[in-house]
């Protein structure tokens, strides 16, 4: 597979009153064409910021982004606003979190959806309806035709996040983020969405970036995941190889969350004990050393770098899981 | 715009908007009884006098003809000024929200130096200076209305100008901006085709109000003498009747009262435009 995004010691920082905010401290991440990866990670771990920073979505003055982001050749982060908005829309995208606030309130579906189709590809009017048609059946959305005449709130939340989809792989993006999809969806809906994002995925041959809280519902629709922690990636292997051989202790106690259905009755449900790092915070030893239930003393001085196990199965842990 | 279902106040401010609209266009091509200052027996009758429905002053005008024909130069002396004001201190805030930085910078800047300046005397002087005879060319004057619209739409752009900024810039945080963004829509066309629609009712609410307050003002930079022609506007007759209260009160009330009813009606209009609008945002 050949490799479309290469990204190599992202930092993130935000200027606070409370100081430096490291949102994302040296991710590294090839992304190949075609491939499906998970980024899993709980509140504050930095994986939303890490694909906001990745597309430069974010702006303003108190956002500084370093590191390297190589999109087939070019260094997204030298792109000047006009020409990184070449690349929006038509080569990377993005799924929101929250398809509630995701669409313009006074403006039609159909408005929506056909502004980039206008303006992007350059299409006529009737086309750009004629398109938006095709899309909203591609992403499985019951009478199109009536849905683009419709404003976001006569939708159902499902509804808009497929009117969503649509529209972010209106122009055919070779990536797409997918941030959070379905945390904002009914658990019937979220099976459904992410089938559609899977299958959408296999027919247009772009590569996808599942972004979630949830490790088991990237499970079944990515070939790797990489598990972020206090704005780094702890732990980074093919779907099949996480599950089965587990290194980094925080990467167990997610899974160790998962509700299962086997599971004895009466048994309490995992949690992690305590809070995530502070952000601001520069760490010094691990940064899961604090709430990890094999931390010796190394840990807390020393802090680890990401180690590669063979098979590109990387983590970043002194004692991990099984041995070295 | 259907008037079934909607509260009274609502159905009566419409209702007088229609009158008003009828006397500043149709009504003023009625055969109301002319200005007859040898028609002894009519100067400054009372109201339901023979021939002179609201009376006439001491010099003997008709007051119903002079109410329908200063229709026209209150509303209008409203409805430009607060157009205008809307119009570019809206696009002056919306622009500085979206764009923050520097451009806000600059933007709220101009707003707060111009708020700064005293109102009242800012418009004296403005007509003192624009709205007098030129000296050099004593034939030709700037129309005081034009003046007066002027100045009052430049004192009104800071007013509405930070009221517009501060909704817009609630909107330009939305998430669907950002998602606007991430397809490739162009930074102008997220201003209007995004941001404006959002913005444009609490305008339109705001505006109202403002047209009000600018009624009032009128009348009152008329009573200071910087008013419209005085007797062409409400304001300005109000202004020149108030010396006879004492004899002919009823010169004086008659156009107090057309201008409260006409503030109340746009007072209730802007209300209820901004109940409608809370409870839409209340549904998304």
């Amino acid at each position: 597979m050949s490799e479309l995004i290469a990204i190599s010691d992202l930092v993130v920082d935000f200027d606070t009153k409370r100081g430096t905010l490291h949102a994302v401290r040296g991710v590294s991440l090839n992304i190949a064409a075609g491939e499906s990866v998970g980024i899993v990670g709980e509140s504050g771990s930095g994986k939303t910021v890490f694909s906001r920073a990745t597309m430069g979505l974010l702006r303003g003055k108190r956002v500084h982004r370093t590191g390297k982001i190589i999109f087939e050749g070019t260094d997204l982060r030298g792109l000047d606003h006009e020409q990184i908005r070449e690349y929006w829309g038509t080569k990377i995208a993005m799924v929101f979190q929250d398809p509630m606030t995701a669409l313009n309130p006074v403006r039609r579906i159909g408005s929506q959806m056909s502004e980039s189709l206008v303006k992007r590809l350059g299409l006529s009017k009737e086309d750009a309806k004629k398109r938006s048609i095709e899309l909203l059946t591609q992403v499985r959305l019951p009478e199109p035709e009536l849905a683009l005449l419709k404003y976001p709130h006569q939708l159902s939340g499902g509804m808009r996040q497929r009117v969503m989809i649509a529209m972010s792989i209106a122009c055919n993006p070779k990536l797409l983020f997918a941030d959070e999809p379905t945390t904002a969806l009914d658990v019937t809906v979220q099976a459904q969405v992410l089938e559609l994002l899977a299958d959408l995925r296999r027919d247009m041959g772009m590569a996808m970036v599942i972004v979630t809280h949830d490790l088991g519902v990237v499970a079944g629709y990515t070939d790797r995941i990489a598990v972020m922690y206090g704005g780094e990636i702890v732990e980074l292997a093919t779907t099949t190889d996480l599950f089965a051989n587990v290194k980094m202790p925080y990467t167990e106690a997610l899974m160790n969350a998962i509700p299962r259905i086997d599971r004895k009755r009466g048994t309490s449900l995992a949690a992690i004990e305590g809070m995530p790092p502070d952000p601001i915070t520069i760490h010094t030893g691990c940064a899961f050393a604090a709430r990890c239930p094999y931390a010796q003393q190394k840990c807390r001085d020393e802090h680890p770098e990401l180690v590669d196990a063979g098979n590109g199965h990387l983590y970043r842990c002194f004692f991990p899981i099984g041995g070295k | 715009m259907g008037l079934k279902g909607k509260p009274l106040g609502y159905k009566l401010s419409a209702l007088w908007f229609v009158i008003c609209g009828l006397m500043a266009t149709v009504l003023r091509l009625l055969p109301l009884p002319a200005w007859d200052y040898n028609d002894a027996d009519a100067l400054g009758v009372g109201i339901f006098s023979k021939g002179h429905l609201l009376g006439t002053d001491y010099s003997g005008v008709d007051q119903l003809s002079a109410i329908i024909h200063g229709t026209r130069i209150s509303l209008a002396v409203a409805i430009v000024s607060v157009f205008f004001a809307l119009s570019i201190g809206g696009a002056l805030g919306i622009l500085a929200a979206y764009a923050r930085g520097i451009v806000d910078a600059i933007i709220t800047m101009y707003f707060n130096v111009t708020l700064s300046i005293p109102t009242l005397i800012l418009v004296l002087a403005m007509v003192a200076i624009f709205a007098s005879p030129d000296p050099f060319n004593p034939g030709y004057t700037i129309p005081r209305i034009l003046v007066l619209i002027i100045a009052i739409t430049f004192v009104a752009i800071p007013i509405l100008g930070r009221l517009i900024r501060a909704t817009a810039l609630s909107w330009a945080g939305r998430e669907f901006i950002v998602v606007a963004e991430s397809i490739g829509v162009k930074r102008r066309q997220i201003l209007w085709q995004h941001i404006l629609p959002n913005v444009l009712p609490a305008m339109l609410s705001i505006g109202f109000l403002t047209a009000g307050i600018v009624i009032v003002v009128e009348g009152g930079l008329s009573i200071l003498g910087a008013g419209a022609t005085p007797g062409s506007s409400w304001g300005s007759l109000l202004a020149r009747n108030r010396g006879d209260i004492a004899l002919t009160p009823h010169t004086t009330f008659i156009p107090v009262v057309v201008i409260s009813l006409t503030v109340m009606a746009l007072n209730y209009f802007g209300d209820y435009a901004r109940t409608k609008i809370d409870s839409r945002e209340s549904r998304i």
